[in-house]
C-alpha cells in the first residue's frame, strides 16, 4: 500500500508549484473521512481504522467514548501531589535556589531598575541588552541601563522579562508569548533576569493552568514556557555544565508590596 | 535507520572487550541511578501514587486512541497547524522532505526526535540537499562522529570520554583542542547558535500532545528545543501516536514523574507548551507548524497483550537501572532504543525474527519494573516475547531440542529423580568437597567467567523421603 501513490507525487519534487509532494500531502492531510484519493489521506485513514479496528470500535462505542471524552476534557480534577507549602514565597525561594536561580527582593515594581542593575554591576555583567515590552514604562536609563523593548536577537547579551506567574512546588517561572512578552528575550540572551511579583506565585502547575485558563480562556499563548534556573547539560561524561543554548544564568527579582 | 538487532550477542562480546567502553561505562552508569533515588526520596508526595497515576492517564488515552486523536487534530488545526499521519519511517522522510522543498528550506536545525532516528531522516534530508544539524550536545556529537547513532535516549553520547569527545570538536570545529567540559560546551554553543540563527526549519519530537488544547509539550533542559521551536520560520513536530494526554492537569501529573524517573530532576529547565503558530504582532515563532503523528508498528500493539509499552514516555529509567545496559551500552542493542524498552520495541516494530536475541538480553531482575514511572510491566512482556519466539518455532534448534527433552524427563518423576542424583553428585564430584565448582566438566563454558556453587548434600526428594522416614515433619 504504502509507496503506490507517492511516486506520482514525487515527480513534481523540487518545485515549489502544486502537485509537489507537499501539497498533496497538505491538502490530503486535511481531509476527514477517508474521501481522499491522495496517500497522506489515506495514511490517515489507514492509521486511525487500524487503532478502531484494534479497539473494536462500534458506532455506539464511539457516540459513548465521545460523551467521556468531552466530560474528561472539561473536568478539573488533578493527580496526587505533594502537600500544600504553607508559604509560598519561601517555599519558591527554596526551590528556585535548588535549580541554580539567584534571587533578590524589592518592594516595589519600581525599585526593579536599581535591583537590576546593583546585579549586573556585582556580577561584572554588561549593562546593555532587551527588555519585555510589557516593561518597558519602568525606568530603567536612570538605573543606568540601556534596554530596548523587543524581541531578543544574536549579541543580546541581558534579556530582562517579567512572567504570567510562578510555581512555589518547582521554583519555577512561567512565561507566555506575546507581542509585549517575546519567548526570545529569556532564551538568547547569556543573562536572563525576570521579575516575578510576589503575588504571582502559585503552588503548582495546576494553579498556573488554573490561572491560564481565567486569563487567556480556551487559547493558550503560543508558547508557554515553564522555566527552572538556567539551561543546562550533562551529555559530556554526565558532568552538568549551567549554560548550554539558553541562558548562563537567570536572576529573579521578587516585587513583593 | 537499519536495525542490527539480529546480532545482539555480537556486538555485547564486542562491547565487553572494549576497554575504553568500559571504562566509560563504569564512569557513568551509576549517576542517573543515584540521581532518580534522591529525587524520589526527596519528594514530598506519594511517588507510588503518582506512578499509579501515570499509569492511569495513559491507559485512558489509549483505551480510546482513535478519538483521541481526532480530538487533538481537530484543535491543533483550530489554531493553525497541520496535522499530518505517518504509516512509517518512509513517509516521515517523504513528509518532511516535502516539507521542506515546498519552503524551500536548505538547513533544519533538530533538537532530538527518536522517531527521525527510526525513519534514518538526517540521511534522506541530505538526500535532497537539506543540511540536518543535530544541536542536542549528545546528538550533536555523534552527528560529528560520522553519524554514530546514539547510544542513550536522553544521553546520546553517554559511551564517549571527554577525550573522545575533544579530539571530535577539535576535528569538527578546527580550532585548540580542549578538554574542559564547561568551554568544549562553549565552543559547541557557539557553532551551534549560527545554525539556529541561519535554518529556516526547526524539527522536534514532542514528549507529549494536548488533546485540550492541540499543543505539543516539549521538555528539554539545554534550550536547544526552545530555540528550534522559536526560531525556524517552519517548525515540524515528528512523534508518535500514542503521545497524547487528555488535559494540561495530566501535564502536571506526568511532568512530576518524567524528570525525577530520568535524570533525578525535580522539574527539567523547560517545558514548553507550544500551540499553533505565530499570532497577530508576535515579534517571535515560527508562522508554519506540522505536526506529524507516526505509527510505525504503533497502532499493532493497540489492543494486544503488549499495549502496556504504548504508555512508555521515554524517561530512559529502564535503560539506567538496567544490569544488562551497563555492562554493554546502547549500541549492542542495535536499532534505536536500548535497554528493556528496546528489548520489548525492537522486535515489535522491526519484526519478532530480527531481534531474536533482546528479549533474550535481560536477567528478569525487575529492576525497570520497578522504576518505571506508568508501571509497565516489562519484565512480563519480554517474558511474552519468548514465548511469542518459541511459538512461531524461531529459536534454534538446539535449545528446541533440549527442551523438549527437559519436558520429557520432567513428566517422568521416577526418572527424574533418579536423573537429579546422579547429576548432584556428579557436581559433588567435581566439587572435590569444595562448595564450588571452578570447571564445570560438560558445560565448561559456564564456569569460564565464574564459579558454580556445588549442591549441598543431596537432591530435595532425596532429604524429603529421609525426613519422611525419621517422622520429622
Amino acid at each position: 500500500m504504502a509507496g503506490a501513490g507517492p511516486e506520482g507525487g514525487l515527480a513534481g519534487r523540487g518545485t515549489m508549484e502544486a502537485g509537489t509532494v507537499a501539497d498533496d500531502v497538505l491538502r490530503d492531510g486535511r481531509l476527514q473521512g477517508g474521501a481522499s484519493g491522495g496517500w497522506a489521506g489515506s495514511a490517515r485513514e489507514q492509521i486511525l481504522e487500524r487503532v478502531r479496528g484494534a479497539l473494536g470500535r462500534t458506532s455506539e462505542s464511539r457516540a459513548r467514548a465521545l460523551a467521556d471524552i468531552a466530560a474528561a476534557l472539561v473536568d478539573r480534577g488533578h493527580g496526587p501531589r505533594p502537600p500544600a507549602a504553607a508559604d509560598l514565597v519561601e517555599r519558591f525561594k527554596r526551590e528556585s535556589a535548588r535549580m541554580s536561580s539567584t534571587l533578590d527582593t524589592v518592594t516595589s515594581l519600581q525599585a526593579v531598575p536599581e535591583a537590576v542593575s546593583r546585579y549586573l554591576a556585582a556580577q561584572g555583567l554588561p549593562r546593555s541588552g532587551v527588555v519585555w515590552p510589557s516593561l518597558a514604562g519602568l525606568d530603567w536609563a536612570r538605573a543606568g541601563l540601556t534596554l530596548e523593548a523587543r524581541e531578543a536577537r544574536e549579541g543580546d547579551l541581558v534579556g530582562v522579562t517579567g512572567c504570567f506567574c510562578a510555581m512555589a512546588e518547582t521554583g519555577t517561572v512561567m512565561t507566555c508569548s506575546a507581542p509585549e512578552s517575546p519567548a526570545t528575550a529569556s532564551l538568547l540572551p547569556e543573562t536572563h533576569v525576570v521579575v516575578v511579583p510576589a503575588t504571582r506565585i502559585v503552588q503548582g502547575m495546576e494553579e498556573a493552568w488554573q490561572l491560564a485558563r481565567e486569563e487567556y480562556g480556551m487559547a493558550l499563548p503560543r508558547a508557554v514556557n515553564f522555566i527552572s534556573g538556567p539551561s543546562r547539560t550533562g551529555d559530556i561524561e554526565m558532568n552538568i555544565v549551567l549554560g548550554a543554548h539558553g541562558p548562563y544564568r537567570v536572576h529573579i527579582v521578587m516585587v513583593r508590596e | 535507520m537499519r536495525s542490527q538487532a539480529m546480532y545482539f550477542k555480537v556486538r555485547a562480546g564486542d562491547k565487553l572487550a572494549d576497554r575504553l567502553l568500559q571504562q566509560n561505562l563504569a564512569k557513568a552508569r551509576s549517576k542517573f541511578v543515584d540521581a532518580r533515588a534522591a529525587a524520589v526520596a526527596a519528594y514530598d508526595g506519594d511517588f507510588e501514587a503518582l506512578r499509579s497515576a501515570g499509569q492511569g492517564i495513559r491507559d485512558r488515552v489509549l483505551e480510546n486512541l482513535d478519538l483521541w486523536l481526532e480530538t487533538f487534530e481537530e484543535r491543533a488545526r483550530a489554531r493553525g497547524a497541520e496535522v499530518l499521519y505517518a504509516r512509517d519511517g518512509e513517509e516521515i522522510c517523504r513528509l518532511v522532505t516535502g516539507i521542506a522543498q515546498r519552503h524551500g528550506v536548505t538547513k533544519a536545525v533538530k533538537s532530538k526526535s527518536m522517531l527521525s532516528e527510526e525513519a534514518g531522516l538526517n540521511a534522506a534530508l541530505t538526500a535532497v540537499g537539506v543540511q540536518p544539524v543535530e544541536t542536542d550536545l549528545g546528538e550533536y556529537i555523534q552527528q560529528i562522529d560520522d553519524n554514530e547513532p546514539p547510544s542513550h535516549i536522553l544521553a546520546p553520547a553517554f559511551h564517549k570520554s571527554r577525550e573522545q569527545v575533544a579530539d571530535l570538536f577539535a576535528r569538527a570545529h578546527g580550532k585548540p583542542r580542549k578538554t574542559d567540559i564547561p568551554e568544549m560546551t562553549r565552543e559547541a554553543r557557539e557553532v551551534l547558535r549560527e545554525h539556529f540563527l541561519s535554518a529556516g526549519m526547526g524539527i522536534s519530537g514532542g514528549n507529549f500532545l494536548i488533546a485540550e488544547t492541540g499543543s505539543v509539550a516539549l521538555v528539554t533542559n539545554e534550550g536547544n528545543g526552545r530555540m528550534v521551536t522559536t526560531l525556524p520560520d517552519v517548525h515540524v513536530v515528528i512523534t508518535g501516536i500514542e503521545k497524547i494526554v487528555p488535559r494540561l492537569e495530566d501535564l502536571a501529573t506526568l511532568m512530576r514523574l518524567l524528570p525525577r524517573s530520568g535524570t533525578g530532576q525535580d522539574i527539567s529547565n523547560y517545558v514548553s507548551v507550544l500551540t499553533g503558530v505565530k499570532g497577530e504582532g508576535d515579534r517571535d515563532g515560527p508562522s508554519h507548524l506540522y505536526v506529524i503523528l507516526v505509527d510505525n508498528g504503533r497502532a499493532s500493539l493497540v489492543g494486544s497483550e503488549f499495549q502496556d509499552m504504548l504508555r512508555c514516555i521515554r524517561c530512559g529509567a529502564c535503560m539506567n537501572h538496567c544490569p544488562v545496559y551497563q555492562t554493554v551500552g546502547g549500541h549492542a542493542y542495535g536499532w534505536v532504543y536500548p535497554g528493556p524498552m528496546g528489548a520489548v520495541l525492537t522486535p515489535l516494530f522491526t519484526g519478532l525474527g530480527n531481534a531474536l536475541d533482546l528479549p533474550h538480553a535481560a536477567t528478569l531482575c525487575n529492576q525497570c519494573g520497578v522504576v518505571c514511572p506508568v508501571r509497565i510491566p516489562l519484565p512480563e512482556l519480554l517474558r511474552r516475547l519468548r514465548q511469542r519466539q518459541v511459538e512461531a518455532g524461531l529459536r534454534p534448534r538446539g535449545e528446541r531440542i533440549g527442551m523438549r527433552a527437559w519436558a520429557w524427563l520432567a513428566r517422568r518423576p521416577r526418572l527424574y529423580r533418579l536423573a537429579t542424583r546422579l547429576v548432584v553428585r556428579y557436581l559433588n564430584w567435581l566439587a572435590e568437597g569444595a562448595d564450588r565448582i571452578r570447571v564445570m566438566g560438560v558445560a565448561p563454558e559456564w564456569t569460564a567467567e565464574r564459579d558454580f556453587p556445588a549442591p549441598q548434600g543431596r537432591t530435595f526428594h532425596e532429604l524429603y523421603a529421609q525426613r519422611r522416614r525419621t517422622g520429622e515433619e
